[in-house]
């Protein structure tokens, strides 16, 4: 079994070394039948590296330990659900993983370009196939899968228990997709510049990657988050370690992509910014593996340390020598007569704000490389955390807030004064209204303040919005109102998923901000029957319950929750857990969340007797509102992505009752190509 | 020139303000917590988060740090005293963010500064584009039939509505 997982992996890297040389040979020579091969070469690399993953996974669920892997990162006694997932709980098993999902877009971006973007096409699924022979050679020679044991011992050493949690199952697959498939437009990038085709043609053929790699972006951070509030036990979701850093990066890149290609594609400016942005996206998914993986700056992230470091590293400086060489060389080709009329206009919004996003991403990259630098110039380690991480980034995320609510309601080209007073006055009265109230409330902290102010404007830019268009079917089409709001999201789905995802951005910053500012905390040792309060809570200890299983023992309290006039509300269970394989204890939190605050019980330590038990609880109003949001620009993001089959149908009759060619605009109306 | 000259200045408001009124942190500093304290404290046991933050039940560093954190505060020490007594102990690494001296001012300033010249470029390059833009362009002008530019435009639409 393991041989035929070695003998795929041999075989996927002559496949991608083949694609390469016959993908531009037959692209310069004019040979379609060596495109095709190429191909063909690229489907055989990813049945090859399917098949080397399930090898991996079979000699998982069999506990097959004459493989290193399979003894490092698997036990007998590990639930099967976490058995699967060992396949990227270590260094080989993830590299394999990222491959195999490398491996699968790839052939999904020549299925699509087979009979599209000629040009360009055969270079881009060659800069694909380039990325897969990086990792083909560190999977076939640097770190392999299914290196066997001289000795197999009668049992593994078992996953970490950190990562024996569900929110492992989805979260590095969710953040891994959103890296790989970012990979899709860098390529096309990438080919632009190789080809000279440096029109938005790339841009078009790869805009549903490029949303649907900032999609798993998004769901990889949250699920993240999550994990990291349910799992570590301190309270919090985000702790600006280095690897949420890398995580965070390309996101906040993959957002001000998105907004900028709007630019080009209406004004045909940008073009080196653009494919900048998308160079730099992908740069920073090759850092964030890289700083996963060489232990260069310590993470708690860091399960799968190595000495791959080097190789990504250098791997990471080629990249960006190679395409910044190319953007240089084409330089000239990429200027363009740009016309800008106004910074009262939509384009100098968007201009504005990826400036704030890019100007977080670098703010984000400072702080994580800083102790390095530190280390490098003056030789004094030093240590750059959350505290740094939110004073900077606190101000720059106002701006970028103020921008989302300026750029929705701004015209392009240009907007009198007269538009802008009509468009933002109710926006404007909103967002002081809601500063007002929050400060009679009580709350006294300008960033407060200022950041619900804020989100309260920018809600109210998307409803003014909503409402414009709702009013303006029911003016033409004489629709109720609900029906009015499905059709208008219906048929104009690209531009009101968007504002979905605003809306769920800003809901997310409200749940942020909220939690980050008021939340409360309790340490106390409490004897059975004992009670103690926080907020209008009060906890009362009931006693311990104790388990043992061959794979671990725990105790877990029993804490009856009572509202403030003493009725009860429910019964928590933290508990603490003792790994046996290895040897490892953890946490398991228990956690009651509603809209106003989630009460987050810790049991912190047990004495001997197990008579008394410490608790630490975390009381955190709206943070319930963070996971929300992320699950609301989930939603706007397959509204956006959501093929909108009547409307391109109604716009290609409209096209083909004039002098169109009906097969150009079969072509233009293709489905599944971006 | 007029608007340009107002961005500008409008921009580097907002840059002087971002620096003047930077986000303060979560907790007020006279309240002298447990956790007030730790969050300015890194964990040494290697996992790389603050005191407050690491929660491994059997950490060398974080669990003893705490409760001697607690016995300080209980006599009375400030956190401005008690981050001190533990820089004194372990050095600059210590801390949770870099200092605001020397070589450390790098690190605060940086983000802004790079912000600061990213926006000036942006300026200076969108002027070159307004200043490039044919008077009568700035007109809007209706079209009169269905003409290849306008086609090339619908099409586009039609691209942005897949």
């Amino acid at each position: 079994m393991p041989q035929l997982g070695n003998l795929a992996l041999a075989i996927a890297l002559i496949l991608a070394v083949y694609s390469i040389v016959a993908n531009i040979y037959g692209a310069r020579r004019n040979a379609p039948d060596f495109i095709v091969s190429a191909r063909h070469a690229l489907w055989a690399m990813c049945a090859m590296v399917t098949i080397a993953v399930v090898v991996l996974w079979i000699s998982l669920l069999r506990s097959d330990f004459s493989l290193e892997y399979v003894a490092a990162y698997s036990s007998t006694t590990l639930p099967t659900v976490y058995k699967f997932t060992s396949l990227w709980g270590g260094q080989q098993g993830s590299l394999l993983f990222w491959t195999w999902l490398l491996s699968i877009f790839t052939s999904i971006a020549a299925f699509q370009n087979r009979r599209r973007n000629p040009e360009i096409a055969p270079y881009a699924l060659a800069v694909l196939a380039g990325v897969a022979i990086f990792f083909l050679l560190m999977l076939n020679f640097v770190t392999r899968p299914f290196d066997l044991l001289a000795t197999v011992p009668a049992e593994g050493s078992d996953l970490n228990p950190l990562l024996q949690n569900y929110w492992m199952a989805i979260h590095p697959p969710s953040l891994y997709t959103g890296y790989v498939s970012a990979t899709v437009p860098f390529a096309f990038g990438a080919a632009a510049l190789m080809t000279g085709k440096l029109d938005d043609g790339w841009i078009r053929s790869t805009r549903r990657w490029a949303i649907f790699s900032w999609f798993f972006l998004t769901l990889g951070n949250m699920f993240g988050a999550r994990w990291a509030y349910e799992v570590l036990g301190w309270g919090g979701y985000w702790a600006w370690d280095p690897v949420e850093n890398a995580a965070f990066m390309p996101w906040l890149v993959m957002t001000a992509y998105l907004h900028s290609v709007m630019i080009q594609e209406r004004k045909d400016v940008l073009k080196v910014w653009n494919l900048s942005l998308i160079g730099l996206a992908f740069g920073l998914t090759l850092f964030g593996t890289f700083i996963t993986r060489s232990g260069v700056i310590s993470s708690v992230h860091s399960f799968t340390q190595s000495g791959l470091g080097p190789y990504f590293l250098s791997f990471l400086i080629t990249v960006t020598l190679a395409y910044s060489a190319l953007l240089i060389f084409r330089s000239k080709q990429l200027r363009s007569p740009a016309e800008f009329e106004s910074y009262l206009s939509r384009e100098a919004a968007f201009l504005f704000n990826n400036l704030m996003l890019v100007g977080i991403a670098f703010a984000v990259f400072w702080g994580t490389i800083f102790p390095v630098l530190s280390e490098a110039v003056r030789g004094v380690k030093i240590t750059v955390g959350p505290p740094f991480f939110n004073r900077v980034n606190g101000p720059l995320a106002l701006g970028l807030v103020f921008l989302m609510g300026i750029g929705p309601l701004i015209a392009w080209r240009r907007t009198t004064a007269d538009n802008l007073v009509r468009s933002f006055a109710a926006p404007v009265i909103i967002g002081v209204a809601t500063g007002i109230v929050a400060a009679a409330a009580g709350v006294r902290i300008w960033y407060v303040l200022t950041a619900f102010s804020l989100a309260a404007f920018v809600l109210g830019t998307v409803l003014v919005e909503f409402r414009r268009g709702m009013n303006a079917r029911r003016h033409m089409v004489s629709e109720p109102r609900a029906k009015a709001l499905v059709n208008l999201v219906a048929k104009n789905n690209r531009r009101y998923g968007g504002y979905i995802i605003h809306i769920g951005t800003i809901v997310a910053f409200v749940g942020i901000v909220g939690s980050s500012f008021f939340r409360t905390e309790v340490k106390k040792s409490v004897h059975a029957g004992d009670s103690f309060s926080i907020g209008s809570y009060t906890l009362r200890f009931q006693g311990l319950d104790a388990t043992d299983t061959p794979h671990l023992a725990s105790a877990t309290a029993r804490v009856q929750v009572l509202s403030a006039d003493g009725r009860e509300i429910t019964v928590m269970s933290p508990a603490k857990l003792f790994f046996k394989r290895p040897q490892q204890p953890a946490t398991k939190v228990a956690i009651r969340s509603t809209p106003a605050s989630d009460l987050y019980v810790v049991l912190a330590g047990i004495d001997d007797n197990g008579n008394t038990a410490t608790f630490e609880v975390f009381l955190t109003p709206l943070v319930f509102w963070l996971w929300a949001g992320g699950l609301m620009m989930a939603l706007g993001t397959v509204i956006v992505m959501w093929p909108n089959v009547r409307e391109r149908a109604a716009i290609a009759t409209a096209l083909s009752r004039s002098t169109t060619d009906e097969r150009e605009l079969a072509d233009i109306g293709a489905p599944g190509g971006d | 020139m007029r608007a340009k000259l107002i961005l500008a200045s409008s921009f580097l408001f907002l840059i002087v303000a971002v620096l003047v009124f930077r986000a303060p942190e979560a907790k007020n500093d006279s309240l002298t917590t447990n956790s007030q304290v730790s969050e300015g404290l890194t964990c040494q046991c290697g996992c790389g988060l603050t005191v407050a933050n690491c929660n491994m039940p059997t950490c060398s560093f974080s669990v003893p740090t705490r409760r001697e954190i607690d016995r300080m505060i209980g006599e009375g020490k400030t956190r401005a005293q008690i981050i001190a007594f533990y820089r004194h102990q372990y050095g600059e690494k210590v801390l949770s963010a870099p200092t605001t001296e020397g070589f450390n001012i790098l690190a605060w300033t940086m983000p802004f500064i790079a912000i600061a010249l990213g926006g000036g470029m942006m300026v200076l390059a969108v002027g070159r584009w307004h200043s490039s833009v044919p008077s009568n362009s700035k007109q809007s002008e209706k079209p009169t039939s269905f003409d290849p530019e306008l086609r090339r435009k619908l099409e586009k639409e039609l691209e942005e509505r897949k």
